[in-house]
């Protein structure tokens, strides 16, 4: 298997190898899924490591992430400059933080980045009230809805401040037997 | 040697189960349907894996997706009659086998008081006989080695080896019913241990379903709808159970009163069609039992009559018993195990009514001086080889259970799939496709071991029948699953209901050990065929056999059997027990002190934070304001 691709050079390919969970067979083919969002955004070449970044209504596109109803805040936990305008590289760490073989910790961290919308390192009551509206997409009541909210948060809250921080939720987490293979995106 | 190899399989395939069950719980249903067809290949068992412990120590064994559950409970049940087959066929029919081709082939008596046995019937027998043979367990196949009958009692003695056959029989029958009962007490063992260690995962339920009840490898936009109802209905559940508690605290005494009258009703009624089942099902073995010398198809159905009505009973009676649970407004977790101790009750209840009708034709009501059975201590003239009829009674219903699911498929659920897929009345749409309800599958299955159990004493190859039976109902229920039934809404949420059928499965244990014992040593064997033929009851071969070994291990034999070994051990292992319950109460409240103490800790460390980013802050700053 000679190098026959010009994507990335050697040094760039074992630089993604050893930070991500992939090999470097699903790295060219993630860039091939990145480029096919943009086309005429995102050139062939990426030796030079060109400063790229798609924007998410294209992200959101994908197959994998077009019914998650959580398709932007995911983007945007996993984008640097927090919009979800992506480059490559955070591409790369979605699908890798998400990928089957990631561990559980770096999993709970992202999960809770994601279900944190206001980005206060606390899962608050609304945090909830948002997850709990886009994952039954609002067919419950709005009572039902703030009676489910208040009973997770009494379930899970350790340190009686009516919010999740990190440890209550990782807390919660643990006991959660089917959290990993939830928490799975198959690219 | 042989036992260790048997003992080597279940262990691998035993831990093959927990890793399937751990990374099958809830994948999205393309996914699932991937998985089983990779993985559960029935001839994949010796694949090899790894397991993480710490996922083991974490998980339990939930019938959250229920589904794939139901598989892995069938095939521990494959595997489980599989390896109790190898033991039979090793130990007790392939020496048969030799023993009959090197010897003399098994002969009948003819004469005699009570020795007169004719299983064969006279003359010609026209071809489509053979398969109403076949079905009913009696013609060619009653006289073969299906049966007890056709066991001899077969002692072999050279001078450097010797067999005894009876011996063999039921030492054999006595380890198979340990084996099981090992398999299955380490199973509820390891469910237990989970549960405890995790305190039962019926704690968290809301902020689980909302973190984690999401899939995110959902595809689709059918497979998110419905990912999307289902999180809809494990919430309703969970919030119908908050209304339900908040509506029967607000009841009025008046209220409450009707609400538990009705309730006790309601358990009298359920009760009533259970016990009219039960008195259907003696009826009718009594009456087929009393017309077996019927001929053609007309003796065919004779013959099955009570497989009928058991089998009708069991469809029936938990529906009626559905319209009583809408009486009794339990809440609905309550109910799902109200409906379930209700059909389990049936299921065996009308099992063993089946086997006291039986009891009571064979024995005439136990009472030894009744005319028919004066003479040779059973009913002679109409069981010659009682102990054939007994296993042709459990072949039977083990045949007409799988029958029944393969029409049931072939008859109702295809042609259910096709009329909804391809009409668009609204009857058809608001009947919809078939849904794969867990809990009345998984009991099928008890009842079906639980009757192989119960027979296995009278027809050695029930094991190797059962094991082809379950391995074609895996598959038809696999091709139902993916072709008739739409994925279920509403999921069987119950963190014990794994516990729960394995318990059952050992209470159908226990029934078929009591009637083993029964038989072994109450009940007289017949005169005019088996293994057993010329001893007053089963387990006298023991004893009798014990006289030919060497005097030391003869003492140590007795000595065993003696009430000054068995007295000191019954009070040792009711020490050992009170032990292990105080070990697993302390272990029980020790989690619940650690989960405190957590609590404690968490607290304590934001106290000791707050401070210490209070005084930092208040150093940094030059002017500080408390």
């Amino acid at each position: 298997m000679g190098n026959k691709q010009t994507t990335f050079t050697k040094e760039q390919l074992e630089a993604y190898q050893d930070c991500t969970y992939f090999t470097r067979k699903e790295i060219l083919r993630l860039h091939g899924r990145y480029r096919e969002l943009a086309p005429h955004l995102v050139p062939l070449d990426y030796t030079n490591n060109p400063d790229i970044r798609v924007p998410p209504s294209l992200i959101v596109t994908m197959p994998e992430l077009k019914e998650n109803p959580f398709r932007d805040r995911i983007v945007e936990t996993f984008s640097e400059d927090g919009q979800g305008n992506m480059s490559f590289n955070d591409f790369v760490d979605m699908f890798s933080a998400l990928c089957e073989t990631s561990p559980r910790e770096l999993k709970t961290i992202y999960a809770f980045k994601i279900y944190d919308f206001n980005r206060d390192s606390f899962i608050c009551k609304e945090d909830l009230q948002k997850t709990l509206n886009k994952l039954t997409k609002g067919e419950l009541t709005p009572e039902e809805v703030a009676l489910v909210c208040d009973k997770a948060i009494e379930e899970a809250d350790l340190d009686a401040d009516s919010k999740l921080s990190f440890a209550d939720f990782e807390n919660m987490i643990s006991k959660a037997p089917d959290f990993l293979s939830n928490f799975h995106i198959r690219i | 040697m042989l036992l260790f190899m048997l003992l080597n399989v279940c262990t691998v395939g035993g831990s093959y189960f927990t890793q399937i069950e751990l990374n099958m719980m809830t994948k999205s249903s393309d996914v699932v349907k991937n998985d089983i067809k990779n993985n559960l290949n029935p001839f994949n068992i010796f694949k090899t894996h790894k397991t993480s412990p710490l996922t083991l120590g974490l998980y339990s064994w939930n019938f959250g997706g229920g589904v794939q559950s139901y598989f892995l409970f069938l095939k521990f049940l494959v595997i489980l009659n599989f390896v109790s087959f190898l033991l039979i066929g090793g130990f007790v029919l392939i020496p048969s086998i030799v023993f009959n081709s090197l010897g003399e082939p098994p002969k009948l008596e003819s004469s005699g008081n009570c020795t007169i046995y004719e299983p064969n019937p006279q003359g010609l027998v026209v071809f489509y006989e053979y398969f109403l043979h076949l079905l009913s367990g009696t013609g060619f196949i009653e006289y073969s080695y299906m049966f007890y009958g056709y066991y001899d009692n077969t002692v072999v003695e050279d001078s450097s080896f010797s067999y005894n056959i009876p011996v063999a029989y039921l030492s054999t029958a006595v380890f198979y019913f340990a084996f099981c009962e090992y398999l299955l007490i380490s199973r509820m063992g390891k469910a237990t241990r989970v549960a405890v260690t995790t305190g039962g995962s019926d704690v968290s339920n809301y902020s689980l379903i909302v973190f984690t009840g999401w899939d995110f490898g959902c595809l689709g936009g059918k497979a998110t709808k419905l990912k999307q109802r289902n999180i809809y209905y494990r919430l309703q559940v969970d919030l119908e159970e908050e209304r339900l508690k908040k509506h029967a605290a607000s009841l009025t005494m008046c209220k409450k009163v009707t609400l538990y009258s009705l309730r006790v009703l309601s358990f009298f009624v359920a009760l009533g069609l259970v016990a009219a089942a039960c008195y259907s099902i003696f009826e009718a073995t009594k009456f087929s039992q009393d017309n077996s010398d019927k001929e053609g198809i007309l003796g065919l159905i004779y013959e099955y009559l009570p497989s009928i009505v058991i089998t009708a009973g069991n469809f029936l009676v938990p529906l009626l018993c559905d319209q009583l649970a809408l009486l009794e407004k339990y809440s609905p977790s309550s109910t799902v195990i109200v409906a379930l101790l209700r059909a389990v009750i049936l299921r065996l209840a009308s099992l063993c009514i089946l086997l006291f009708t039986l009891w009571d034709q064979i024995t005439c009501k136990g009472n030894q001086n009744d005319d028919e059975c004066n003479e040779c201590h059973y009913n002679y003239q109409e069981y010659p080889c009682w102990e054939t009829r007994v296993g042709q009674e459990m072949y039977k219903l083990t045949l007409f259970d799988l029958l029944v699911n393969i029409a049931l498929l072939v008859l109702v659920e295809f042609p259910r799939r096709m009329v909804v897929d391809n009409t668009s009345c609204k009857l058809s749409q608001w009947v919809g496709r078939q849904e794969f309800v867990v809990p009345s599958n998984v009991l099928g299955l008890v009842y079906g071991q639980t009757v192989v159990w119960t027979g296995a004493l009278f027809c050695p190859l029930l094991p190797l029948l059962n094991t082809a039976k379950f391995v074609i109902l895996f598959y038809c229920k696999k091709i139902t699953l993916f072709y008739n039934c739409r994925p279920a809404l509403r999921t069987f949420r119950s963190t014990s209901s794994s516990f729960f059928f394995l318990a059952v499965l050992l209470f159908g244990w226990i029934i078929a050990l009591v009637v083993m014992i029964y038989s072994v040593a109450v009940m007289h064997p017949s005169q005019a065929c088996g293994p057993f033929r010329s001893f007053d009851n089963m387990w006298q071969i023991v004893p009798n056999s014990t006289y030919y070994l060497p005097d030391v291990t003869k003492e140590f034999i007795f000595f065993i059997g003696s009430q000054a070994f068995s007295v000191p051990l019954s009070a040792l292992s009711c020490v050992v027990m009170c032990y292990v319950i105080a070990l697993a109460s302390i272990h029980g409240r020790s989690v619940v002190m650690l989960k405190a103490q957590l609590k404690l800790v968490c607290l304590s460390f934001f106290f000791i934070y707050n401070q210490m980013f209070n005084s930092f802050s208040c150093l940094m700053q030059p002017i500080c304001y408390p």
